[in-house]
């Protein structure tokens, strides 16, 4: 009875799912012994240190929101970090109430509906980008668990939307895409389709598509934010030096040291915290990469024999190469609209989602990419304006109406979704669900 | 052998360049372990070929392993062609050495 008891304690653990996901990925492609065996250790490895990171990312970041608190203090200013691994990774380590177990076995179940709709249905895609299967796998579980639904319904309910997401959204962006890579061979499989397609969509009707910003040779000297290190650093510092400014204005560097850094030099306390949170997030992504290193190509195994000549959905930088300056581009055009959607969503008092390099680099530099095949120079400009303008007024009314119940609660404190392929479905269900009284 | 490929983030493209390389691998007949790396950790790490895209050209000067430059990502015939190359001026070294 004990050892069934502690077996049954065990493979509630997000870790130990996960790990037996990949185990039984492993053992169906048939390797050896010693090969099984790290990977489904490594997978497990992978959630802990994804937790240890969360910690710390979570632990600087708190500091610097009381800053912006105590610089705002009178007001409902209320900012937060927008970015996905963190909030699913949070999420499934505190593993509130099973929650991230349902995570685990969303991941597993949503892959297969994935697998049998495009083995039925005619839209032959594969998704294989690891970590936004996980993502999204966790935004829909995390989703459903906030209605009050028991694990089995979340699992249920969560596992066929992110089924359907993986399938239908690549197929979505499959016309432009043929534009972009001027062939057929691959899809874009990355959630922030719904807003490069808005992109696509607006090029086309403001924009010339032969005016093409790939006619004109720029120089590519800003390829180092491609290093998460380097980006998250920088703009960190920005953030958190303007939080320090803005707080000690208000209440004076005397106060500041006492309350906020624990007696401190500021100046150094801000520095360390913005650091702090950028060495979390390394550490993060270090536990992402093993926890997907693994379950990745078990699922292509399994896929490829199940659907035979599908077209891989891959991760957006694979069509960075195509289009150099409409990344370039995006860059510049979304760090502006970034800029301008935080002032609009302050004034109108939302939430409002502190500057992300991640977004403005990845995102917006696909949404110009994708205004570019459409649209050209102007579509390129428009697109990567819009996606992180319209970009983060969606993932403001996400965090302000609690679209996906209460994160806090459960483990993710002033982090919030990005991607609007999460999102907006998201919004929909929840809409839906608040209409019959849920 | 070690081959290592090489993105930002460590588990996007470079991912999925560890899977096509495995099934060119595979296809060839040629053992090999593919690792994915990423732009904030990789100079620790050791390796006897490294795969990237064209403009990680300029992080991968001071490295000693062989480098491949990918054009295309997505073109599996550079890929192949390109790494192929590596691996057979690779043993050809080595058998000179032995």
């Amino acid at each position: 009875m004990q050892i069934f008891l502690f077996i049954l304690a065990l493979i509630k653990l997000p870790a130990i799912i996960l790990g037996l996901i990949s185990m039984v990925g492993l053992i169906v492609q048939r390797k050896e012994f010693g090969e099984v065996l790290s990977g489904t250790l490594k997978t497990v490895l992978g959630l802990l240190i994804m937790s240890v990171g969360i910690g710390a990312l979570i632990n600087a970041l708190i500091p610097i929101q009381n800053m912006f608190q105590a610089g705002f203090s009178g007001t409902s200013l209320t900012t937060f970090v927008t970015f996905d691994e963190g909030v699913v990774g949070a999420i499934q380590s505190a593993n509130v109430g099973e929650i991230g177990a349902a995570i685990a076995w969303t991941m597993l179940f949503g892959y297969l509906i994935h697998i049998l709709l495009a083995r039925f249905t005619p839209f032959k895609y594969l998704y294989l980008t690891g970590h936004m299967i996980w993502i999204h796998a966790g935004a829909f579980a995390i989703l459903f668990y906030s209605f009050g639904l028991s694990l089995f319904w979340t699992v249920v309910l969560a596992s066929l939307v992110d089924g359907a997401y993986m399938t239908f959204m690549p197929a979505l962006a499959q016309p432009v895409m043929r534009k972009i890579t001027g062939s057929d061979e691959i899809a874009f499989g990355h959630g922030q389709t719904l807003l490069n397609m808005l992109a696509a969509w607006v090029g086309k009707l403001i924009g010339k598509k032969d005016d093409s910003a790939e006619n004109v040779k720029v120089p590519q000297g800003l390829n180092f934010f491609r290093d998460m290190a380097i980006s998250i650093s920088l703009i960190m510092l920005v953030v958190a030096l303007v939080a320090a400014i803005i707080a000690i204005v208000q209440v004076g560097i005397p106060a500041f040291e006492e309350s906020i850094s624990g007696g401190q030099n500021w100046l150094v306390f801000t520095i360390l915290q913005a650091l702090g949170f950028t060495a979390g997030v390394l550490v993060l992504l270090q536990g992402v990469r093993m926890l997907i290193a693994e379950i990745v190509p078990a699922f292509k195994g399994i896929g490829e024999k199940v659907i035979p000549g599908a077209k891989p959905a891959l991760d957006c930088p694979v069509i960075y190469p195509f289009a150099p300056n409409s990344l370039i581009i995006g860059l510049i055009s979304g760090t502006i609209a970034q800029v301008v959607a935080m002032v609009i969503l302050a004034l109108i008092g939302w939430p409002v989602p502190l500057p992300s390099m991640i977004a403005a680099f990845f995102a917006s530099g696909a949404g110009a990419i994708f205004g570019n095949a459409t649209g050209g120079r102007r579509g390129a400009w428009a697109g990567g304006f819009l996606w992180c303008f319209v970009g983060w007024f969606v993932i403001s009314f996400a965090y302000k109406f609690q679209v996906f119940g209460d994160l806090t609660a459960m483990g993710a404190s002033a982090l919030g979704f990005t991607v609007p392929d999460a999102i907006i479905p998201g919004i929909v269900i929840w809409a839906i669900a608040k209409l019959f009284g849920v | 052998m070690r081959i290592a490929t090489l993105c930002g983030m460590g588990f996007g493209t470079s991912m999925m360049l560890k899977l096509f390389i495995d099934d060119i691998l595979k296809a060839e007949g040629i053992r090999a372990e593919v690792v994915p790396w990423d732009l904030g950790t990789f100079k620790g790490q050791q390796a006897d070929i490294v795969v990237a895209a064209k403009d990680f050209e300029s992080h991968l000067r001071s490295i000693t392993a062989r480098v491949v430059l990918i054009q295309n990502l997505v073109d599996k015939v550079e890929i192949k062609t390109k790494l192929l190359d590596a691996i057979r001026s690779l043993s050809s070294e080595a058998s000179d050495q032995g």
